[in-house]
């Protein structure tokens, strides 16, 4: 729960940016943007795990999470960040959908640890958890999909944070936005591309550079992957290899949908 | 309205004259990424003109009505607004369909109507805009909505004739770049009959009309039918119907804050009304939150909204959405659905029209 | 049936200043008070002395609110226009644009476009009974109607106003409202989903507010504000008092962008809500899809 009245009296808000399972290749992304250096003096970077070497400090009003839940000793981490700080926002695909470490998820937990650790196995086997993105553990306010992040669509948002305004998450696939900038569409090409379910926000960065979408902001709330399926079913292709790469970045997300 | 004849050459002479009385010229030419398509852009040579081209990804109502608009700037501290007002900035517009034209024509009952909208006000009085003929693709149904034809909305309109071009003169600006700048000769009746032939070829290879005088009424009878839920079913949300629609126009504002907060810009950028947020208000709750209630609503909008509002139905057959749509959701579908036989529950399946 | 058309439209100020819809005009927050835990009231103050004075409203019409940097909202006005140079506006914090506006202080700037839309029809009105339901947050723009006919008192014949919330806590202008249920000119009852210990009005819904109520169906008017599930049970009840379809008014929540029929957020049916209402007669309403 956002606790805006915390926001409102901090004239300069504390931030704190931490990262659990991930590459701290957000963290990195956030240090490429120079426009940052404008934001510092609204805001007061309290503790940067990528940057300083010193303790988290004991308050702060706005928590930045990037990286997946994968230890128990997260999900404690992640209780105590809720409690202290008025807005927790999570960024990066490994945060906001379980990303890349989702993939674990694919399989059994046990014979992953195994073909990872071998004969060391059983020192990580008490705590490891099946990896999941934060908010499968605690209530996240804001989210910056994406892997990498897009620094500009991170410091954005962290206005937005400040100024309290409600997350506003996109909903849609990437269609839309690559129609926009005319990209001759993938599939008609005979070519597969995730942009078909994936959350958009991103410009179409990838198919702009003539890539397919590789899904990494998300599965769109409102995409509809049945009648995605049966468009490729219907078209020849590849059903199974569309599955297997949607798992990239949303492993946790279609192991919840085919729990529920 | 006068017409002229020129030479297929004279049109390096057009876009001579064009380019210099306007600031920019515009028009189809061959998408970087694959030659398959084509897409309007700036044009800086007339050897890159598609003058054939058969459809664009996105039609020109992106010259009128921007995917992304500044609105204006301002400054957050003292709510000080500022540049308010589209670039100022004269563009010629070449090598667009009657379709489109008459797609150009739709958006101008909505927004230079009692309520004017500003920007595209200027787009559209600082356009020049040369129509051209086209052949019809196995998407296209633009005779169904009355749209194989144009006879206004643009300054100048060229008809291939093979190895000349038949030019309609329609503006006063027109005839000023005909004069100075083309060698033009006047019609003869030879060029008239030709002009017929190719009149006739045309609407010979246009597919058979559909009948839309009951559509209004039609789809207000069956509004509540199951059809809509088989449709539903099949729309992937992802609104890339809206954004190649030339009459598609709807548009969602955002705001973004320089990075120290100080000032901001406000946009207007296209929008769906397929997004499951387009008509939810405060505390969730949402007018249209099924796929089906908007896809519905869609055509909705474009077949008795807009009729009832406008008396045109907002559809001129371009077949660009049978193209872009993966799910087989266009507007001979939803006629097909809405005029068969009603065991509902068959209604509306896939593949009843638009399927390549 | 006619439509009506009142004095005051969409986008007259505008075109009264010859200025660009789309602007917002800064104005400042006067006073902030808080309603109930989720709702404030606003009073505003248009800066620009020339647009202040331009600026005109019916009861009915709403505005576009700006918070720079966040975006806009569609709130209706819910001071009287006889109000001059300040509008009241009663916010929930729910959405983006909201959320926001409650962060806000006494002093800080906002922008204002509008007004907007087609109000009620108070000339229509005049020399009538009115009957008034309000359900939650629908209070907020039937308060400019009541306090619009609060200023003309003598121009009305009865009035009643049955107010509805989910409980005592969530009514809305409480205090007022709690002065005028000992006036002899306002008949106000309201009722409550859920009672606390203090609570001396009625339990249940506000439909429920209706089987004392005598009406008058040739000389009375309706107006009905509330959330979207309300309305056709409040309507049936009207209707059950014999009232006619064209003489009931129900003012509807939307998502208005622009605010002069361009950006389609606020369609119902073949109309939008931005210029063809938000205030629909009942007539009007029955014939649009997704309605009601």
């Amino acid at each position: 729960m956002t606790d805006a009245n915390a926001l409102n009296q901090a004239s300069c808000p504390r931030v704190v940016v931490l990262s659990l399972a991930s590459d701290f290749g957000c963290q990195i992304q956030i240090t490429n943007f120079p426009e940052l250096l404008a934001m510092v003096g609204t805001i007061d970077l309290s503790y940067w795990q990528l940057a300083t070497s010193a303790d988290m400090p004991d308050s702060y009003d706005v928590a930045v999470i990037e990286g997946a839940v994968t230890l128990d000793e997260h999900v404690r981490l992640l209780q105590q960040v809720r409690k202290t700080a008025g807005v927790v926002i999570a960024i990066g695909a490994c945060a906001v959908t379980g990303g890349v470490p989702g993939l674990v998820g694919t399989g059994d937990l046990d014979t992953a640890r195994d073909l990872v650790y071998g004969e060391d196995a059983t020192i990580v086997k008490q705590h490891r958890l099946v990896p999941a993105p934060v908010s499968s553990v605690i209530e996240v306010d804001y989210r910056v999909p994406g892997c990498p992040i897009d620094p500009a669509e991170f410091s954005a948002l962290l206005q937005q944070a400040l100024l309290g305004a409600r997350e506003r998450l996109d909903r849609t696939p990437l269609c839309a936005a690559c129609q926009t900038i005319e990209n001759p569409c993938f599939w008609l090409r005979g070519k597969a591309c995730l942009g078909l379910v994936t959350r958009t926000g991103c410009g179409a960065l990838c198919l702009s550079r003539d890539r397919a979408c590789t899904g990494c902001r998300g599965i769109a709330a409102d995409a509809n992957l049945e009648s995605a399926r049966r468009y490729l079913r219907e078209g020849g292709f590849d059903v199974k290899a569309f599955d297997k790469a949607l798992e990239v970045y949303n492993t946790y997300e279609v192991n919840e949908v085919a729990r529920s | 309205m006068f017409f002229k004849i020129i030479d297929k050459e004279s049109i390096v002479d057009l876009y001579a004259g064009l380019a210099a009385e306007y600031d920019e010229v515009t028009g189809p030419k061959t998408s970087p990424k694959d030659p398959r398509y084509v897409k309007f852009g700036k044009i800086r040579d007339a050897s890159q003109l598609r003058l054939d081209y058969k459809t664009s990804i996105v039609p020109p109502k992106k010259y009128f009505l921007a995917a992304d608009e500044r609105l204006m700037r301002y400054d957050r501290t003292t709510g000080e607004v500022y540049d308010t007002e589209p670039p100022l900035q004269t563009r010629a517009l070449i090598g667009v369909h009657p379709c489109d034209i008459n797609a150009i024509l739709m958006l101008d009952d909505i927004f230079l109507n009692e309520f004017e909208d500003p920007y595209y006000k200027v787009y559209r009085e600082n356009t020049f805009i040369v129509g051209v003929s086209c052949m019809p693709s196995p998407t296209c149904t633009c005779n169904s909505f009355g749209a194989d034809e144009v006879h206004r909305g643009f300054d100048l309109f060229l008809s291939d004739l093979g190895d000349r071009w038949f030019v309609s003169v329609r503006s006063v600006k027109a005839a000023a770049i005909v004069d100075r700048y083309l060698d033009a000769r006047e019609v003869t009746a030879d060029d008239t009959r030709a002009f017929q032939e190719r009149t006739k070829r045309f609407k010979k290879a246009l597919p058979k009309r559909m009948d839309l005088d009951q559509l209004p009424l039609l789809y207000d009878a069956k509004y509540d039918y199951p059809l809509w839920e088989d449709i539903g079913k099949d729309c992937l949300s992802c609104g890339a119907c809206s954004v190649v629609c030339p009459c598609c126009y709807c548009f969602d504002v955002r705001d973004t804050l320089s990075a120290d907060g100080r000032v901001g810009k406000r946009h207007r950028v296209w929008d769906s009304c397929l997004a499951s947020e387009f008509a939810e208000v405060a505390h969730n709750h949402n007018f249209r939150p099924k796929a089906a209630d908007r896809v519905r609503y869609r055509f909705y909008h474009k077949f008795v909204g807009n009729f009832t509002r406008n008396g045109k139905m907002l559809c001129v057959g371009c077949g660009r959405c049978t193209t872009a749509c993966k799910a087989f959701i266009d507007p001979q579908r939803i006629v097909k659905a809405l005029e068969s036989e009603d065991t509902p529950a068959s209604a509306g399946t896939r593949k009843g029209g638009g399927a390549q | 049936m006619t439509e009506n058309t009142p004095a005051i439209a969409t986008a007259d100020t505008y075109k009264r200043l010859g200025a660009n819809p789309y602007r917002p005009w800064p104005a400042r927050i006067t006073s902030i008070q808080q309603l109930t835990p989720k709702e404030k009231l606003f009073e505003l103050r248009i800066i620009d002395a020339s647009v202040r004075d331009a600026f005109r409203h019916t009861a009915g019409q709403f505005v576009e609110l700006s918070i720079f940097g966040v975006g806009e909202a569609p709130i209706s006005i819910s001071s009287a226009p006889s109000k001059q140079g300040f509008i009241e506006l009663c916010i929930r914090e729910a959405g983006t644009v909201t959320s926001a506006m409650h962060r806000m202080r006494a002093g800080d700037i906002v922008g204002l476009r509008g007004p907007f839309g087609r109000g009620f029809p108070f000339d229509e009105m005049r020399g009538h009974d009115i009957l008034l339901v309000a359900g939650g947050l629908g209070i907020a723009p039937l308060k400019s109607l009541i306090n619009h006919i609060h200023d003309e008192r003598h121009e009305f014949g009865k009035v009643t106003i049955l107010l509805g919330a989910r409980s005592p806590k969530e009514i809305l202008f409480r205090q007022e409202f709690d002065m005028w249920r000992h006036r002899e000119d306002f008949d106000l009852q309201m009722t409550v989903d859920i009672p606390d210990d203090d609570w001396d009005g009625e339990v249940g819904l506000v439909t429920k507010l209706f089987d004392a109520l005598e009406v008058d169906p040739e000389n009375t008017y309706g107006a009905i504000c509330g959330p979207p599930v309300m309305y056709r049970f409040v309507v049936a009840e009207m209707r059950k008092k014999d009232l006619d379809v064209d003489r009931i008014y129900v003012s509807f929540e939307r998502r208005m962008k622009c605010g002069i029929g361009k950006c389609c957020h606020c369609g119902v049916g073949h109309k939008y809500a931005c210029i063809d209402g938000p205030v629909f007669s009942y007539w009007e309403a029955m014939n649009l899809k997704e309605a009601m």
